[in-house]
Order: C-alpha cells, then structure tokens, then sequence
C-alpha cells in the first residue's frame, strides 16, 4: 500500500468479507492483495486492504473489509456492512458446518445489516488443494448461490487457485450494476478518501 | 359634533393599527395610503347635515357585506393553509380594512352599533389568532379521527424543509426572525408604526414564554407519555407485517406510531417557523431530562441496536434508549458482584468462627491446583459442560461488556477513521476486554481455555492420545488435552500478547469499550445543531411513510384505487432515495394529496383518475407509472427549487469534522486509560513485523 497510496482512481468500490472463523478470509485478501499465502493469525475484530486495479478501462480502488468470524465480533463487524458494494460469503469445503452456517446465520446477518438492496453476494468455497479432506461439493455450492441469487466460486488461497477470478467477477458485477456504479462515482467526490496521511507508515496504539 | 368626529378618528385609527400589525411591510404602505384617502371623505361628509337619509341606505349594504366578511372567513382550529390561501386571506384583509373604515363612517349615524361591532370583530380576531397559533392536544386528538394526517401538516413540513435549507442552525432560525423584524419596523416612524412596534413587542415576550405556555406543557408530556394513548390511528393489522414495516424503511423514514412520527406530526401543526424551532428546543431539554432520569423514551424500542434502514434520528433515539438499559444493567449487575463479595467475606469470618466451610449458593468458588479456594467474579453461567484443562473446574461464560452503539454517522466515520490511520483498536479493545472478563470468571484458566470458549475452530482434541492412553478415566471429550490450531501456535500471534497483557476484572469493572455518558452528549449535542433541513426532512419522511403506511390496507383492495396507489407508492420510494430531498418535497405533498383524496373524496378522486385516463387514450401513448403521475401534477405550479448552497455543504463538512473529532477523542480517553505500549504496526507492516518477531 505504501508505493501506490496517492494512486489516482475513478472509483471507489468497498468489499466485505464474511463467514466462519478459520475459512481462510484472510488468507484470501492476503492473496488477492499480495499474492502470497499466509497461515494468518485469526484476525481480531475488523481488518482492511486496499487494492488498485483497472477494469473495462475504469481505474479502480478497492477497500475491502476483512471481519473475524467469532461470534462475539458480530456486532463490531455489523457496522461495517453498510454500504458495501460487494458482499464475499466465505466457507470451507472441508468443513460443512461452515456451509451450513452460510445459511443460518450469514444470510441472515446481511438481511439484518446491508443498507445496500442490490450489492453483489458471491458464495466461495476455499481450501479446494485439499480434496481428499473435500466434505461439501460443487454441486452443494452451486445450488445453495442459485437458492441465494449470487455468484459462486471455488478456490485455493494456499495454491491461488482462482482468487484473482473470484474478486474480478465480483466486480465485473457490480461495474455492471448501474446504481453500485454511481455510487462508486460518488465517493470518489469525498474530500477524506483523498486526503492521505502525511506518514505512509503511519502507526496507531491500541489497547 | 368635533368630538365624535375625533373618537371616530382615534377608533379608526387603533383598529388599523391592529390589523395592519399582521402584515408585511408592502401591504402596510399600501394600506396607509387607502386610510389617508378614507380620512378626507370622513371629514367632508360630518359637514353636510342633508345627506344623512342615503347613509341608512349605505347601512343595509354594509351590514350585509358584514356577514358576507363573517362568512369569509370560518375558523380552521390547529389546521395549516396552504399557500394560495394564505394569498387568498391577504387580499380579504384588504377588504377587512376598507369595511372597517366604512364601519367607521357609519359611526356617525350610529355609535351604538359600531361599538358592539368593534368589540365582536377584536374578540373574534384574538379567538381565530391563539387557536390557530398553538396546536393543543385536543385539536391533534381530534386530527386522528381522520384516517391518515391531513396533507396541510405535511405540507407545512415542506415549507420547513425548503426554509430550513437557507438557515444555517435552528438556533439560527429563531435568533434571525426575531432580531429583523423590530429592525424593519423601526424604518416607519409613524403612530401606525409605533403600535406595530408594540404588538410585535407583546409578541416576543409571548415568545421567550413559549416553552411554560400550558399547551405546550401538555403536548411535550402527552408526546413522551409511555401509558397514552396520543396521536394512535388505527393502522388496519391484517396486511402482512412485511408489507407494513418495508415502506418506511425503503424510504428511509420512522416506524409507524414511533416518537419520530408523532414529533413529526406536532410540528407540522404549527404555523411559524420559529415556533417549530422553539418547540423542538423543549423537546431536547426534555430528553436531557429522561436520560438524567433514565427514563425511556416511549414509541422507541428499549433495547435494539440502531436499525440503519430508519432515518438518523430513530437511530439516535434508539442509543437513547438502549444506553438507558446498559445503564440499568450495569447498576445491577455491580450491586449483584458487590453483594456477592461482601457475602464471601462475611463467609470467611463465619467458617473463621465455626470452621463450616460450605459456601452459600450465590457465590461461586473455583479450586485451583493448589488446593485454594478463588471466587468466581462476574460469572455468568456454566459454558456447556466444558471443563477447565489444568483444573479441571467448570467453565463459566463470564458477563461480558456489549460493542459501540454506532448509528450511521459514526460508522461512516469509523470507518474512515480505520482507513486513514489503518488502526483496529475497536477489536483488539473488545477481545482484552472479553480475556479479562474469563479470567476473573474461571481463575486457573490457560489460553487455551479462552479459545475454546471465544473460538472453536481453532481447538482440537487430541484423537491420537485418546485412542492411545488409558490413563484418562474423564470419558468426556472436551476433558482429553488437544491443541490449537497451526494459525493460533504462531510466533507474534496477538492472541496470546493479548492474553499475557490481560488481568482478571470483571465486565462491570472495566474501563467501558462504549461511554453511553459521552455518546448521549455527543447525540444531545447533535439535537441541538441539528440543520433544520435534516430535522424537517427526517421529519417529512416520516409522516409520509405513515400515512401511506395506513392507507395501504385500506386502498390496496379497492379496484377503483388500486393501480394509482401503488403507483403513487412507486413514486416515493424512488423519489425519498434519491439523495436530494428537498428538490421533491412539493412533488411528494401533492402525491400524498392525492392519496388523501382517494381517502376522504373518493368520487372526486374517481373522476381525476377518468380524466386523467382519457387524456392517456387522446394522447395515445401507453401508461406507465411516472406518466400517469406526470398527467395528474403536471396542470400545477411549482414553487422555485434551490440547488444545496455552498455554505450549507461547508457546514456540513465542519459537522462531520466536530462529530469525527468527538469521537477521535472517546478513542484517546479509552487509550489513556490503559498502560503505555509501543505503537501497533498498521497492517501493510503487520505482516513483515509478524514474520520477524521474537518472543523475548
């Protein structure tokens, strides 16, 4: 982020990231921001990456909202459902609980908290290198999106298979989408998103 | 004969005066000119005896113009006029005056009358003036009876709206109409302007005594009365409650009967600007007062974080409340901790004197390894049958403290604050808050004690040693030692920081993650320089939402009106989440008029909609929705629109900074409370750090 923080863009597009603890949220920005593969700490609370890309010849900016999956971190990461553009449902095929909470409890954490009507949800399935551990299968994923109305994917933070694909699709969409369109353009006009801090190593103390 | 003629003059005279007082400063000079010109005939008629027998003819003709003046003008108790009535009264107070200066001339013929006349003209004058200024609970009680608000309290929202967007504060709006006028008066020195001048001084100081006026005393307690029963309309139940609570959220309005909508109504009943404004300063001062009291707020529910579909101001009303519950519940929860350890204290002295070491049942004990007994602060309740790995002790989930009550202003703050400065505080504060609460809950406990609680996933028995060792009797799994996962064993993993920092304190002694004392200032504060166009428009919204919320049930079946509802329907929604609110105000009254007359003239309301059907067909174009609406508003004029004026948004931008700093400072005293540490990596070095770092 240091090189390109004063990076020109058209559009400002914000991300959220949700699903159970342990999916490889992180793992999946991490790859799609860096293009490395981390086993990360589980992340504490809300965390954020900001990608530059071009798409369709638009200059783009990505904010994109990494959220803890443990229970007690809902209602801080509730908060940061509105006015997402794109909404990233994150499971682990070698773990159905984390399927099946998609539905329980996820879907409806979004009913409950987006502000958006017509954000993009897109179901992904990660942890596909590991096939022999494979619980949940595609046919489950691509039936459970149509049911939901969303996207789908499968991939592999740890191998990059198809991470790249997953956010471009994304936000193919969501250029495709006249209003989340306007409303990328309309961000862009806030004077703060521009203002950029002094230090780009800049550090904050917590706790 | 000259003495008459002078109290004539002195009657004439004080009654224009009166009724010139009301005014604006055009007609005032117009109306001057009509009496100097009334002034001479008077005088040249008093001097010819002869022609007395034509004035009893001139009589009659008054008397019955008299009655046709009465007739004019009938009382509308509590109910707004709109525009062209307001043009429409102007010019019947021009022909007030003229019939006032021939009711003076007729004086000369017969002072009997003209007194008895004067007298019942000012006592009506004054009757019509105190109804229609103050609204009173029982003129709004008996608005309800009709079944949706009349379109004239809307309508006067509107106008607040358009106003309040060239205003810079509330504040502003009553200082400003109360400063220019004795400035505009002071410009005119004569007897007519120095009575006007009185008047409008009588008038302020019926002003600054707004706020103890009894009917207004009796409309802010029946508002924020939780047992009554005010400005309740029947809302028909049987269409589905999906139906009923999605409108007012599509269009980002209030929930039907929520304080917002009933605030909203009151003010929409008042007729001056600055009496809306005054009103909502009580209603402040009295919400400073519940939250001194802890006193909920009625119509607003007690406990529920904010719902980011309602408008801003349900949303702060719902912290209101929901800071009213922490509030009591954490009185009870340290008076319930406090209680307990006096107990436990009272228990070592008695099993000091009768050596009976049985504890009494509300106080919690836990055993360490050593044998010593540890009380237990700030358990909650027993965490499924999990036992302690070291201990072996039940696990207890510990109370824990609640998140931030963000409404949508904070979060979209928050959230920039995170992207400029790359800080998660807000989740590392709750997850050592959440440490320390387990840690006085279940002393003895280890880490991975706290995982398996807070977070499974990263738990896993050990099915190896299971299977192999047949030293465990426990048959229960959760007792066998597992591990955590690969992610949570990692060198530098903040957990674990988190976790050595952490000491044992319980919820209710912690320094608070979320200062409702601060957050209820800061919203308090906001109530109090509030933009009047975002109070008026949050307003408007939400009446709108509510009529057709009530109307819905009562249109959607009738084939006749069906289509042109939801029509009208489709036509706010889309018109309310369109940012620019007060360009569509006077289009969304009319739509909403047009709902009303579906309501209370439906045969009048059948014939707009076949007119409006056979223009379609004459045309020959096909219907859509917005066409249809097109036909029906397009005959009307609108009144000029004005684009957000540069001040506005730089107010605007110095409000946001003053909330973004409010809260940047709640951040700084939570920091402050806590022991120094060295600065937290941002995240685009997190990963570098994390890779290098040594556990010393």
């Amino acid at each position: 982020m240091d090189s390109s923080s004063t990076q020109e863009f058209e559009y400002l597009f914000k991300l959220l990231m949700i699903g159970d603890s342990g999916v490889g949220k992180s793992s999946l920005l991490l790859c799609f921001t860096s293009d490395s593969f981390e086993d990360l700490s589980p992340t504490i609370g809300v965390d954020f990456k900001v990608k530059y890309l071009t798409m369709e010849g638009k200059k783009l900016k990505l904010a994109i909202w990494d959220t803890a999956g443990q229970e007690r971190f809902r209602t801080l990461t509730s908060s940061y459902y509105r006015g997402a553009q794109g909404i990233i449902m994150a499971y682990d095929v070698t773990r159905r609980e984390t399927f099946t909470n998609l539905s329980e409890i996820w879907a409806k954490e979004i009913d409950l908290y987006s502000t958006n009507p017509e954000c993009i949800k897109m179901l992904v399935g990660n942890k596909v290198d590991k096939e022999g551990d494979r619980v949940v299968t595609k046919k489950e994923g691509v039936d459970f999106a149509r049911e939901c109305g969303c996207l789908f994917i499968e991939c592999s933070a740890k191998t990059r298979v198809n991470v790249q694909q997953c956010f471009e699709e994304l936000v193919l969409k969501i250029l495709d989408t006249p209003s989340l369109l306007a409303e990328g353009s309309k961000g862009n006009k806030k004077n703060i998103f521009k203002d950029k801090p002094s230090q780009t190593n800049a550090t904050s103390s917590c706790c | 004969m000259e003495e008459q003629t002078f109290v004539s003059k002195a009657r004439t005279a004080f009654h224009s005066a009166a009724a010139k007082a009301e005014r604006v400063l055009l007609d005032f000079k117009s109306d001057r000119e009509d009496h100097d010109k009334q002034s001479s005939p008077n005088t040249f008629t008093g001097q010819q005896p002869e022609a007395e027998s034509p004035h009893t003819n001139e009589n009659d003709s008054k008397l019955r113009s008299e009655l046709k003046h009465i007739k004019w003008r009938p009382p509308h108790l509590g109910i707004k006029q709109d525009w062209q009535d307001r043009i429409k009264n102007i010019r019947r107070g021009r022909k007030e005056v003229e019939d006032t200066d021939k009711v003076g001339d007729a004086s000369m013929a017969v002072p009997f009358y003209d007194d008895n006349l004067y007298l019942l003209n000012m006592k009506n004058d004054l009757e019509a003036k105190a109804s229609e200024a103050i609204p009173s609970v029982e003129s709004l009680t008996a608005a309800t009876k009709d079944p949706i608000p009349p379109s004239s309290v809307l309508k006067q929202l509107a106008i607040a709206v358009e106003a309040g967007s060239k205003a810079k504060s509330m504040k502003d709006l009553i200082a400003s109409s109360g400063v220019s006028s004795p400035a505009r008066e002071r410009a005119g020195l004569s007897f007519s302007a120095v009575k006007a001048l009185v008047l409008r001084e009588k008038e302020d100081k019926l002003t600054s005594e707004f706020t103890s006026n009894e009917k207004v005393v009796q409309l802010i307690n029946s508002l924020f009365d939780p047992e009554g029963d005010f400005l309740r309309r029947k809302i028909n139940s049987n269409l589905e409650e999906t139906a009923m609570t999605s409108l007012p959220r599509d269009i980002h309005g209030a929930p039907p009967e929520s304080l917002v909508v009933k605030l909203a109504e009151i003010l929409g009943n008042y007729k001056t600007l600055r009496k809306m404004a005054l009103f909502w300063c009580r209603v402040v001062a009295e919400l400073r007062k519940l939250w001194s009291e802890e006193q909920y707020l009625p119509g607003v529910p007690q406990n529920e974080i904010p719902d980011l579909k309602s408008c801003l101001l349900y949303q702060h009303f719902q912290v209101i409340n929901c800071c009213i519950s922490r509030k009591r519940f954490r009185i009870i929860a340290t008076e319930s901790l406090d209680s307990m350890m006096m107990q436990a204290n009272s228990d070592i002295k008695e099993s000091t004197d009768c050596c009976a070491g049985a504890p009494a049942s509300p106080v919690l004990y836990a055993r360490l390894n050593s044998g010593e007994l540890v009380l237990r602060l700030g358990a909650d309740h027993p965490a499924g049958d999990m036992t302690l790995l070291e201990t072996g002790e039940p696990v207890y989930s510990p109370i824990t403290q609640e998140g931030p009550l963000l409404t949508e202003d904070l979060i979209r703050e928050t959230e920039e604050f995170v992207l400029r400065t790359g800080s998660v505080g807000a989740g590392c504060s709750q997850l050592l808050s959440d440490m320390q609460a387990f840690k006085a809950a279940n002393p003895g406990c280890i880490l991975e004690d706290f995982v398996r609680w807070y977070s499974p996933p990263d738990w896993t028995d050990n099915e190896a040693s299971t299977e192999d060792s047949d030293v465990f009797d426990s048959g229960e799994p959760l007792s066998t030692r597992g591990q955590l996962s690969q992610r949570m064993q990692k060198e530098g993993n903040l957990w674990r920081e988190l976790w050595e920092t952490s000491k044992p304190v319980p919820a209710v002694k912690q320094a608070p993650l979320f200062d409702e004392d601060l957050a209820l200032e800061g919203i308090l504060n906001a109530f109090e320089d509030i933009h009047p166009s975002d109070l008026f428009g949050q307003l408007f919204v939400s009446l709108l939402g509510l009529g057709f919320a009530i109307a819905e049930p009562m249109l959607s079946s009738n084939s006749d009106f069906s289509k042109l509802f939801y029509d009208c329907k489709e036509y706010i929604i889309v018109a309310c989440q369109n940012n620019k609110l007060n360009e569509k105000v006077d289009d969304l009254v009319q739509v909403y008029e047009t709902v009303e007359k579906m309501l209370l003239d439906p045969e009048e309301a059948l014939k707009m909609i076949r007119q409006t059907e056979e223009s379609t067909m004459v045309t020959g174009e096909p219907r859509s929705p917005f066409r249809t609406l097109s036909l029906i508003f397009g005959g009307k004029d609108k009144l000029l629109r004005k684009s957000v004026s540069k001040d506005q948004t730089n107010d605007e931008e110095k409000s946001g900074r003053q909330s973004f700093s409010s809260f940047f400072d709640s951040k700084s005293s939570l920091f402050g409370k806590k022991p120094p540490k060295s600065g937290f990596p941002s995240p685009s070095a997190k990963s570098s750090i994390d890779t290098g770092w040594t556990v010393v």
